[in-house]
């Protein structure tokens, strides 16, 4: 059980929230589903984390970094964080409620 | 949506109202519909957001505003098809165990209008008592307001001061040989038997003469108002400067420039109209009676619980705050208490007349103009702080409950003219004495409605105490004057209708007479103590 716990600590870290924007919603057409994801985490780290938390099978991710916006504070230009995006698509008939999170 | 009757008793209505989830659903789905284009949410442009998104996110807020435009709705509705008529705000409540997903069920219950055929407002004949101004009695209060503004005169030097001569004094007062505050004066002028010094003072100066010097040991009173000085003796060194006796005013022009008048005829005239203002609130007060009585007797109909009982409460509440101002306020509490059902029946009575009124109102398309209304406004504004006259202004635009207790009053009053207008009028000339014998009489003779003729004339019919206030300073001024005097008068009234009907001859005779100093007094601006007690014994 405290196993269990521990790797689910880990798969929460990798995941960190869902991505729901129109774009997500025509992702979610093609059965998938768009988290946003830490910025190191690996495709199938990924996988065993959307796997592990939502009971789902998947069949492909797809991630991209979303390199953060520059920008000035008076007049002293910084950099907006990063962001990695997965693009997770699930098998046919599973699915997840994006909104209710986890 | 389904109805079904669960009470009809009277004029009481109960309802049961089932909604079928479906079709809250599908008000639900509509109102997303409506509600989507307008959305905003990050990620989306604006009114892109999907419809099961939105319903995910304002759901809740949505369900809870659709179930309450449904209960609205399905009881307007059945108001609508069971063409009833309520009397008050329906009760409507949802039952218990309503969820979102289930079948609402919705107890209404409700009291209707009774069915009142309007009543025929032709051929009502009314006596229009005119009180013609005596003469004597302007020159009576021109008296009165003489003797309040006496002058007084040096008398000789050897004129001992008697009651009713005016003395100027020096005094110094002191307690147990010690000067107290406020104890000292000079050159002070004192009208012997007036009464405005202490009590026992005056009496001790009473034989003085000029250039006398006398102490004076007096006792301060129990309920002094000064605190520190109250129930102690005091010794006042009291020198006279000076001993006046008091002339006799004339009435002339002379007189009538003192108070600010351009002549004495000025000042007649002055009176008169005042005393022609007064008879003539008097007289409107026994026709709008007569006339109340009359559309009383012609009609009998079931008057709606509900509007009785709120209109009790509101005679119940004025009762007990003119108890608690009594001095013996629990016997007054309780001589009330006892007369509960008198003052049900004139809260009855009220909403009767009130109901009979308004109906002969629409009938004959009696009106008010929104500048009528805007001057009520104004007028109702007054009682407010300039700051808030505004946010008052704005409130009554928002709240159409509240502009309806101020159009009350003056619909009314309309309505009233209306009648008057159409009810055939005969003049007769009587004394003022005969008129509020007129009042009183109709008063005793509707033995256990008495009262109740009280409450109309007053507010004739089943209106809000603020309105009340309205009521009489818009249009009706002349009724002012007896509704605010039947107020404390009511309750004496009352213990009054229970003494033998010899013992009420003389006493309404004293009333009468009483009621003619009051208004005398009015010009010396010293009306409020004497109309007390007059009201009282009225």
């Amino acid at each position: 059980m405290a196993k269990k716990q521990e790797i689910d600590a880990r798969h929460y870290d990798v995941i960190l929230a869902p991505h729901i924007t129109e774009k997500a919603t025509l992702a979610s057409e093609n059965n998938a589903v768009v988290f946003k994801v830490a910025n190191d985490a690996t495709k199938p780290q990924i996988r065993d984390a959307v796997e592990a938390l939502f009971d789902v099978k998947v069949t492909g991710v797809n991630t991209i970094v979303t390199k953060g916006k520059v920008k000035r504070w008076r007049g002293k230009p910084y950099r907006r964080n990063d962001m990695k995006k997965a693009i997770v698509t699930l098998k046919d008939g599973d699915s997840i409620d994006v909104t209710s999170g986890i | 949506m389904q109805i079904t009757e669960t009470a009809n008793e009277g004029l009481k209505r109960a309802y049961l109202i089932t909604i079928p989830a479906s079709e809250i659903d599908d008000r639900i789905k509509a109102e997303v519909k409506r509600i989507a284009p307008q959305v905003r949410m990050p990620g989306f442009r604006p009114g892109k957001v999907p419809a099961n998104l939105v319903r995910k996110m304002h759901g809740e807020q949505l369900h809870a505003q659709v179930v309450n435009d449904t209960i609205q709705s399905s009881v307007d509705e059945l108001m609508k098809d069971k063409g009833l008529r309520p009397a008050m705000q329906p009760t409507v409540a949802l039952k218990d165990g309503y969820d979102q997903g289930k079948d609402a069920e919705i107890d209404v219950s409700l009291e209707i209008l009774p069915e009142i055929d309007t009543p025929d407002v032709d051929g009502i004949k009314l006596e229009r008592l005119v009180v013609p101004v005596d003469e004597s009695a302007i020159d009576e209060t021109l008296q009165r307001i003489a003797d309040q503004n006496k002058t007084f005169k040096d008398a000789a030097k050897t004129k001992k001061a008697a009651e009713g001569d005016q003395v100027i004094i020096d005094f110094v007062g002191s307690i147990d040989g010690v000067e107290f505050e406020g104890g000292k004066a000079e050159d002070a002028p004192l009208v012997l038997g007036s009464g405005t010094f202490i009590p026992g003072f005056e009496d001790q100066l009473t034989g003085v003469k000029t250039g006398d010097e006398k102490v004076v040991k007096v006792t301060f009173p129990e309920d002094y108002q000064a605190e520190h000085l109250a129930g102690k003796d005091a010794e006042f060194a009291v020198t006279v400067k000076a001993v006046k006796t008091a002339e006799d005013s004339k009435i002339d022009d002379e007189f009538a420039k003192s108070l600010g008048l351009e002549s004495a005829d000025k000042l007649r005239e002055l009176v008169k109209a005042q005393m022609e203002q007064e008879t003539a609130g008097l007289t409107r007060t026994q026709m709008k009676r007569q006339l109340l009585d009359a559309l009383a007797a012609g009609h009998d109909f079931a008057v709606p619980e509900g509007m009785v009982d709120a209109e009790f409460e509101q005679i119940w509440q004025q009762l007990m705050q003119e108890a608690s101002r009594e001095e013996d306020s629990e016997a007054a509490v309780k001589e009330i208490e006892s007369e509960r059902d008198d003052y049900r029946r004139i809260a009855e009575r009220r909403v009767r007349l009130g109901l009979l009124l308004s109906e002969i109102g629409q009938a004959n398309g009696v009106q008010i103009s929104n500048q009528e209304m805007s001057m009520l406004m104004q007028q109702a504004a007054q009682q407010y702080r300039p700051e808030d006259r505004e946010r008052f202004m704005q409130f009554i635009q928002n709240e159409p409950m509240a502009a309806a207790q101020l159009r009350a009053p003056l619909y009314e009053d309309k309505v009233v003219d209306f009648l008057f207008d159409k009810a055939e009028i005969e003049e007769r000339e009587v004394t003022r004495e005969e008129l509020e014998a007129a009042i009183e009489a109709e008063e005793s003779t509707e033995a256990e409605a008495a009262k109740a003729k009280k409450a109309p004339a007053k507010k004739a019919a089943a209106k809000k105490a603020p309105a009340k206030k309205a009521a009489a300073k818009s249009d009706d001024k002349a009724d002012e004057k007896p509704a605010a005097k039947k107020a404390p008068a009511k309750k004496a009234a009352a213990s009054d209708e229970k003494k033998p009907a010899a013992k009420k001859a003389p006493a309404k005779k004293a009333a009468a007479s009483d009621e003619k100093k009051a208004p005398a007094k009015k010009p010396a601006a010293k009306k409020a103590p004497a109309k007390k007690p007059a009201a009282k014994k009225d």
